[in-house]
C-alpha cells in the first residue's frame, strides 16, 4: 500500500479529498471526494421575494459574490421581461471588473504562483520576493476598492438589485479610482510578461471549452454559451445541453454534456473562445506573448488569468471615464408569474441560474449551477491524464504535482473551512 | 495615533458573528468612546485585513474563536501572544487573521509596528444561520467591557501625546 497524506492544504476553497488507486503501477481509480455538506441555497430561496435573491445568492461565495448577484438578477429580469439601461449595464460590468481583478490577482500570485516557484505558501514567497507579493496585494486591493465603491463593501456587496441598483455610486468616488487602476493596468501587463517565464508542468489535453460568447464584448453577462466543439446554446436552452448528475463520492454534483462528455469552463475557455473580444491592451499582451491558441495546459490557466487582468483593468478604466450616473437607477418592476434563466462568467467559469416566480414575485423554484461542479469531472479526467507521470514520481513530488493541478482550477468548493487531502494507494485485488 | 476597533465574523454562521455583535454592543454602550476611534465590521476580511490596518497604530480585533475551552469564554491576546495564535476557522482561501498579520508584518514595516490585540470569544455552534448561542450572547457584555478597556488605554495615550506605541501599557 502506498499512501500520501497532505493535511490542511489551504489554497483551495472548501472541503475535499483526492483518492488515487494504483495497481501494478497503473492508475485504476481517481476520485475527487467532495464531502463538504450541501448548503441547500436553492431551497432557502423558495418562498423568498425576488429582490432578496441577489443578496442571498451573494452569500454563496466570499470571493465571487458579484457573479452570483449578476446571474440571479439576469435570470429574474428575464422572468419579468425587464431590460436594464445602458448605464446600469455598464455599472454592472464595472462591478464585475472589480471582482475579476481581486479574484485573479489573489489566485495568480498567492494561490498558484507558490507552486510554480517551489514555495510552500505565499508567506514563503513573500520572504524571497517581497516586492512581487506587495504588488499582488496592491493589485488585489484595487479590485476590492471598485467593489466597495459600488456595493458599499468588498465582500458581499449590497447595491445590486433586480432591475438595476439601489443607488448610483457617487461619480467623484468612482473617478477617484482611476490613478490606481492606471497603475494596475501597467502592473497587469508586467504580470503577463512574468507569467510567461514560469515553469509550467507539461500537460496538453483535448478539452471541450465552454464559455459565454458575445460578438461585441468580452463575454461576461450577455451572449450564448459557446463550445469549442461548435455548439451554441442560449441561456434558455442551457439545460438541454448541459446536465448535472450525482456521483457517490461527491456532495457536489458533476456537470456533463448531453452526450456524457466532460467540458471545461473558466479562464482557459474564455481566452480560447473570446480572445477576439479582448480590449486592445490585452490583445497586445496576448500577441506579444506569442502564445498559440487554443491554450490547453490546465496549469497555464494562470497565463489566461493574467491576460484577463489586463482586459479588466482596461475595461474598468474605460467605463469609469465614461461614467455619468443619470436616469433611473433601476427599472420599475411589474410583477407577474414567469420563469427566467441567466448566465454570467464568474472568474472560475460559467455560472447558470434559473428561477420560477409567482405573480407576487415570490420564488417558487431555483436552480444554480456553479462553475466548479461543471469542472469537477474535468479535474478528475485531467488527473487520469496526469497519472502516468505521477506514478513515476517520488511521493512528495507526486502529491505537489496533483495538488497543483487541482489548485490551477481555483476550485471553489464552498466558503467554509478549507482543506484537501491527497491519498495515493496501491490497490490489492484478490 | 490612529485607533481601530474591528469586529470580525460571518453573520450567517451562528457564533462566528460574536465579534461583530460584541463591537456593535460596545458602540451602543460607549458611544463617546466609539466616536473617537475608527470602527469597522468585516465579515470575511481575508487579505483585506491589511487594507483595514493601513495607517493604524493600535488595533483591537474582536473575533470568535474555536477553542477547547467553554463556549462564552473570553480570551485576550496581547501583541506578543498573538504571534503564536493559529485559528482553526479560516477565511476564504485560507487567509485567516493570524496568517494575514504574519504576511503583512513581513512585508510592511509600518504594520510591524502596529500594536494588535485580539479579544476572542469562544463559540459553541458555527453552523449555518443567524443568531448566537445563549451562552455566547451572555458573554457579549464582558467582551464589550474588554473592548472599552482597550479603547480607553489607547485614548489615554493618544491624549498624553506620546504618539509612541511602544509606550503602550500592557
Amino acid at each position: 500500500m502506498r499512501t500520501i497524506e497532505v493535511p490542511a492544504l489551504a489554497r483551495v476553497e472548501g472541503e475535499g479529498g483526492l483518492y488515487i488507486g494504483l495497481k501494478d503501477g497503473q492508475v485504476v481509480e481517481i476520485r475527487l471526494d467532495i464531502y463538504e455538506p450541501p448548503r441547500f441555497f436553492e431551497g432557502f430561496l423558495v418562498g423568498r421575494f425576488l429582490q432578496e435573491v441577489p443578496d442571498i445568492t451573494a452569500r454563496i461565495c466570499g470571493i465571487c459574490p458579484v457573479a452570483y448577484q449578476m446571474s440571479s438578477v439576469t435570470a429574474l429580469e428575464k422572468a419579468l421581461d425587464v431590460e436594464v439601461s445602458p448605464q446600469v449595464y455598464a455599472l454592472r460590468r464595472l462591478m464585475y471588473c472589480g471582482e475579476y481583478i481581486e479574484s485573479h490577482a489573489l489566485h495568480i500570485y498567492l494561490l498558484q504562483a507558490p507552486d510554480l516557484l517551489g514555495q510552500p505558501s505565499a508567506l514563503d514567497l513573500a520572504a524571497i520576493a517581497p516586492e512581487v507579493v506587495k504588488n499582488a496585494l496592491r493589485m488585489k486591493k484595487i479590485g476590492n476598492e471598485v467593489l466597495k465603491a459600488i456595493g458599499g463593501r468588498s465582500v458581499h456587496p449590497v447595491n445590486a438589485c433586480v432591475g438595476g441598483f439601489y443607488r448610483w455610486p457617487d461619480a467623484a468616488h468612482i473617478q477617484a479610482l482611476l490613478p490606481e487602476l492606471e497603475w494596475g493596468l501597467e502592473a497587469s501587463k508586467e504580470t503577463v510578461r512574468w507569467s510567461l517565464t514560469l515553469p509550467y508542468p507539461a500537460l496538453e489535453l483535448d478539452y471541450e471549452f465552454v464559455a459565454i460568447h458575445h460578438s461585441e464584448e468580452y463575454g461576461v453577462m450577455h451572449g450564448d454559451a459557446w463550445s469549442s466543439k461548435g455548439n451554441k446554446t442560449s441561456a434558455a436552452d442551457y439545460e438541454m445541453r448541459y446536465f448535472e448528475k450525482h456521483v457517490q463520492h461527491s456532495n457536489a454534483l458533476h456537470g456533463h454534456t448531453a452526450y456524457g462528455g466532460t467540458y471545461l469552463v473558466g479562464p482557459l475557455a474564455r481566452l480560447n473562445l473570446n480572445h477576439a473580444q479582448l480590449f486592445p491592451a490585452a490583445q497586445k499582451a496576448l500577441r506579444d506573448s506569442k502564445l498559440k491558441l487554443p491554450l490547453a495546459n490546465p496549469y497555464k490557466s494562470l497565463i489566461a488569468r493574467a491576460i484577463e487582468l489586463v482586459h479588466f483593468y482596461d475595461e474598468a478604466i474605460q467605463i469609469i471615464k465614461a461614467y455619468q450616473p443619470e436616469g433611473p437607477v433601476h427599472a420599475n418592476l411589474k410583477l407577474k408569474a414567469g420563469e427566467g434563466c441567466g448566465m454570467s462568467e464568474a472568474p472560475r467559469g460559467l455560472l447558470y441560474h434559473r428561477y420560477k416566480i409567482d405573480e407576487q414575485g415570490m420564488v417558487r423554484f431555483a436552480k444554480i449551477v456553479p462553475p466548479t461542479s461543471q469542472n469537477l469531472p474535468r479535474i478528475e479526467a485531467d488527473l487520469f491524464a496526469l497519472a502516468p507521470q505521477l506514478v513515476k514520481m517520488e511521493q512528495e513530488q507526486a502529491t505537489l504535482t496533483a495538488e497543483h493541478l487541482v489548485r490551477s482550477y481555483d476550485p471553489c468548493i464552498s466558503c467554509a473551512t478549507h482543506f484537501l487531502k491527497l491519498k495515493v494507494s496501491e490497490v490489492g485485488y484478490a | 495615533m490612529n485607533v481601530l476597533i474591528l469586529g470580525i465574523g460571518q453573520s450567517l454562521r451562528w457564533d462566528d458573528a460574536a465579534g461583530l455583535e460584541a463591537v456593535q454592543l460596545w458602540q451602543k454602550q460607549h458611544p463617546d468612546s466609539a466616536a473617537q476611534v475608527k470602527v469597522e465590521l468585516s465579515e470575511l476580511p481575508g487579505l483585506a485585513l491589511l487594507d483595514l490596518l493601513e495607517g493604524v497604530d493600535v488595533a483591537v480585533l474582536v473575533d470568535s474563536i474555536q477553542k477547547s475551552t467553554l463556549p462564552g469564554t473570553i480570551i485576550h491576546l496581547g501583541p506578543d501572544e498573538l504571534d503564536g495564535f493559529t485559528p482553526d476557522a479560516r477565511s476564504a482561501h485560507g487567509w485567516g487573521v493570524a496568517e494575514t498579520l504574519q504576511l503583512g508584518r513581513s512585508l510592511y514595516p509600518a504594520l510591524a509596528k502596529c500594536r494588535v490585540t485580539l479579544i476572542g470569544i469562544a463559540g459553541e455552534d458555527f453552523g449555518l444561520g443567524a443568531g448566537l448561542s445563549p451562552i455566547v450572547r451572555e458573554a457579549l457584555d464582558k467582551a464589550s467591557d474588554m473592548v472599552e478597556r482597550e479603547t480607553q488605554k489607547a485614548l489615554k495615550y493618544q491624549k498624553a501625546g506620546t504618539g509612541q506605541v511602544s509606550a503602550f501599557p500592557n
